[in-house]
């Protein structure tokens, strides 16, 4: 008998022991490989930092697996992209993750939209205009000068919980957005070509790139955003497309090629395939290499090459 | 009585005459003059902020002026060059712009950041379920299974509360109604209330999110339908890398179509059921995964069984494949739930004629079955699958049920699916139920509103 509880009182100690670790990094899950990138570089070896999706996903489709909730578990702040872009699978994840430390509201729930003016903000929420983000639409990662913007609400994020390091993050965070700001003069000057050039998307992923350097986004291939095309939809938009000159069709990497394709085909426009994320193709191993590589691959449709 | 009427309503007049001259006192003693000056008061304050904010804007004009001008212009007489703008210099002036720029856009900020008493309501979702239905030997019917209300909202820091009200088109009641702890140390969590017990898998869903049509023969015959439960969980998720979680429950009892025990009768501790459930993740890959749960109920003694003990084992596995880059594409789920059951059952069933035979004779018996099925996402909207379900029946010496059912599912939308399912149905024959039975249902089922993705459900 007291063997039996000697046994039960170790694993109780060592379960408890568990819980009040002494490892001395930050524990950082962010949704997205972008964000882990740019917390990477603003943190440094403060920080141990997690990606739950891998960058090959659609972010509103990220599998909701309970290894996540135990990543979010452990977790001291969790950085996420926000305006709802991770309501499929974020809410109910740190519902079951049982941290009130990264809870909505908590400190430690690092929102990296707070700094971005959304576009596409919905004057009406119905379900009759599709998945509509009421918020706005939360694909502002696509757009450089926004990455700016998601840098600053993490650095601010972090110090916000660790301000002992406040001066670590800020150093960092200048570095990191000089570096950001010598690519983005790069890309304004090499996107040139890019200026006035219309394009249809298969979702809306593109706004805040097109805005960005100067592009003209025409429609999209889905009906609505998250609702599959109908075949009187497509009718439309080739006729659109035709119309106004359309010379891309742009298809993000986790929506089917054929549809895609044909409508590129049918339309005489060029087929784009772009990630939406860092690690959404092996060349876009962090943000930089990301843009770099989205413009790149939309230049080479533009000039022919 | 009457005199105490009368001092009773003097008083009141008096109360009511005193506060209205107290209300009255400044109204009465302001006169025009007074008015007068405190406008000429109210006029000078004015002038001498607008004299401040004149100095100011000056010194910022001139602060500006300053600091943009790169060299001192060329004059025929050397003058002193103005220094260089210091990082100080800019800061200040940074500073002073932007607090310009916020005064500014402070209206609309201020409207913009309104809130209204109707921010804290709780979100709400309704769910429609319809079926048209053929049973062959029955015939052709439109059945409108449920219109299922759903509400949930943080309560305070600690928890969080929700509730499901279901309509049939017999029936209204409050499926689940729940309270949920949110911030427990040491990573538990204790629910209370009704609300579907943490037993098994599909047990667990709302009629409307199970994968098929109907809810398998296995599940209802042993759980009694939903999991459905009056009294309390605490789970606890393991502090390790790998997920682990333990639950513990004590209900009246378990199961929304179970009729041994009611819920409405106090019952010694011996008459509750206890739940104890371990569930478990195991990552085979990005892309394939295994969900592993074993659960035990077990209720000491059961008052219509002879205050017999009764327990219910169950066993839950699902297997998952989803291509993390078509996750919204392409799929497979292949779940499997197995069930045992032991009991005190009476001997030809409990009586039902206004005769009822005395004594009624009890006999121990065990009892199993279980549901497999596969389904596969063809496409964003289609999905196919087939079910095969088993149930032993509880009594001894009676058949058992088998159904087979092939099934397509069409989600126009993530708030509307449209199901066509078939299912070939054998059971124990008797005069009035036959002994199989061919089905058809095509179920049509819409979400308005509110629709969280839950963790429970997956």
């Amino acid at each position: 008998m007291k063997r039996i509880v000697f046994v039960l009182l170790s694993v109780v100690l060592m379960l408890l022991a568990s819980h009040v670790g002494v490892d001395a990094k930050i524990r950082v899950v962010a949704t997205i490989p972008d964000l882990a990138d740019m917390a990477k570089n603003i943190g440094g070896d403060l920080l141990e930092i997690k990606s739950l999706a891998t960058g090959v996903e659609n972010i509103h489709a990220v599998p909701m697996k309970p290894s996540f909730a135990m990543l979010l578990n452990r977790a001291d702040v969790v950085v996420l992209m926000g305006l709802e872009a991770e309501h499929a699978f974020l809410p109910a994840l740190l519902e079951a993750a049982r941290n009130p430390k990264v809870l909505q509201g908590a400190p430690g729930y690092i929102d990296c939209s707070v700094y971005v003016t959304p576009l596409e903000v919905p004057t009406r929420i119905d379900r009759a205009l599709g998945d509509v983000h009421p918020m706005g639409n939360p694909h502002f990662n696509l757009d450089p000068v926004s990455g700016k913007a998601i840098a600053r609400a993490i650095a601010d994020g972090l110090a916000r919980n660790y301000p002992q390091h406040e001066a670590v993050f800020k150093k960092n965070l200048a570095a990191y957005l000089a570096t950001l700001d010598a690519a983005i003069t790069r890309w304004q000057h090499e996107a040139a070509p890019l200026r006035g050039v219309k394009l249809v998307s298969y979702h809306p992923d593109m706004l805040y790139f097109a805005q960005r350097f100067g592009m003209e986004p025409v429609g999209t291939i889905e009906i609505r955003p998250g609702v599959d095309p109908t075949p009187g939809h497509i009718v439309e938009l080739e006729e659109r497309m035709r119309r106004e000159g359309v010379k891309l069709v742009v298809r993000e990497l986790h929506y089917p090629a054929n549809l895609a394709q044909t409508v590129a085909q049918r339309t005489g426009a060029k087929l784009v395939e772009l990630p939406v994320m860092v690690g959404g193709v092996p060349e876009a191993r962090d943000y930089v290499s990301f843009i770099d590589y989205n413009i790149r691959t939309m230049l080479k449709a533009v000039q022919g090459g | 009585m009457r005199s105490i009427a009368q001092v009773l309503i003097v008083g009141t007049v008096c109360l009511f005459s005193t506060q209205a001259l107290a209300q009255g006192t400044p109204g009465q003693t302001r006169t025009p003059d007074a008015s007068a000056q405190q406008l000429r008061r109210d006029l000078e304050i004015m002038k001498e902020q607008m004299r401040q904010m004149q100095e100011k804007i000056q010194q910022q004009e001139e602060a500006i002026e300053k600091l943009s001008t790169p060299a001192a212009p060329p004059v025929p007489t050397p003058t002193p060059v103005p220094a260089p703008p210091t990082t100080r210099d800019r800061e200040q002036l940074k500073q002073e712009v932007r607090e310009e720029v916020i005064r500014d856009i402070q209206p609309q900020l201020s409207a913009a950041t309104k809130t209204f008493p109707s921010q804290f309501n709780p979100a709400i979702g309704l769910s429609i379920d319809n079926i048209f239905a053929y049973r062959q030997h029955e015939g052709n019917n439109f059945e409108f299974r449920s219109a299922e209300l759903g509400l949930s909202a943080s309560v305070d820091p600690f928890v969080r509360g929700y509730a499901f009200f279901n309509g049939t088109s017999d029936d209204f009641e409050v499926e689940e109604a729940a309270i949920v702890t949110t911030s427990l140390p040491f990573n538990l969590a204790v629910k209370g209330g009704r609300f579907f017990a943490d037993f098994g898998r599909l047990a667990r869903f709302h009629d409307h999110d199970l994968p098929f049509v109907n809810r398998p023969v296995s599940v209802d015959r042993f759980v009694g339908g939903e999991s459905q439960a009056n009294g309390f969980e605490v789970s606890y998720l393991l502090p390790i890398e790998h997920y682990v979680t333990l639950t513990a429950g004590m209900y009246n009892k378990i199961g929304a179509e179970n009729d041994r025990v009611s819920n409405e009768v106090p019952r010694d501790l011996g008459e509750f059921t206890y739940l104890g459930r371990v569930a478990t993740f195991i990552s085979l890959s990005d892309a394939h995964s295994i969900d592993l749960g074993a659960s035990y109920a077990y209720t000491p003694q059961v008052a219509s069984e002879e205050k017999a003990h009764r327990y219910l084992a169950g066993l839950d596995l699902t297997y998952r494949y989803v291509p993390l880059s078509q996750a919204a594409y392409r799929g497979l789920v292949w779940g499997t739930e197995v069930f045992f059951n032991r009991e005190n059952r009476p001997v030809g069933g409990f009586p039902t004629g206004p005769t009822i035979p005395s004594p009624v004779v009890f006999e121990r018996n065990n009892a199993w079955g279980l549901y497999t099925y596969l389904e596969g996402r063809l496409s964003r909207r289609f999905y196919t699958g087939f079910l095969f379900d088993y149930a032993q029946a509880l009594d001894a010496d009676v058949g058992d049920t088998k159904t087979y059912s092939p099934y397509l599912t069409f989600w126009p939308s993530d708030f509307q699916r449209l199901r066509l399912q078939y299912t070939y149905l054998t059971q124990p024959g008797t005069e009035q139920q036959p002994a199989y039975a061919n089905q058809v249902f095509l179920q049509w089922t819409i979400v308005l509103g509110s629709h969280a993705h839950s963790f429970r459900d997956r």
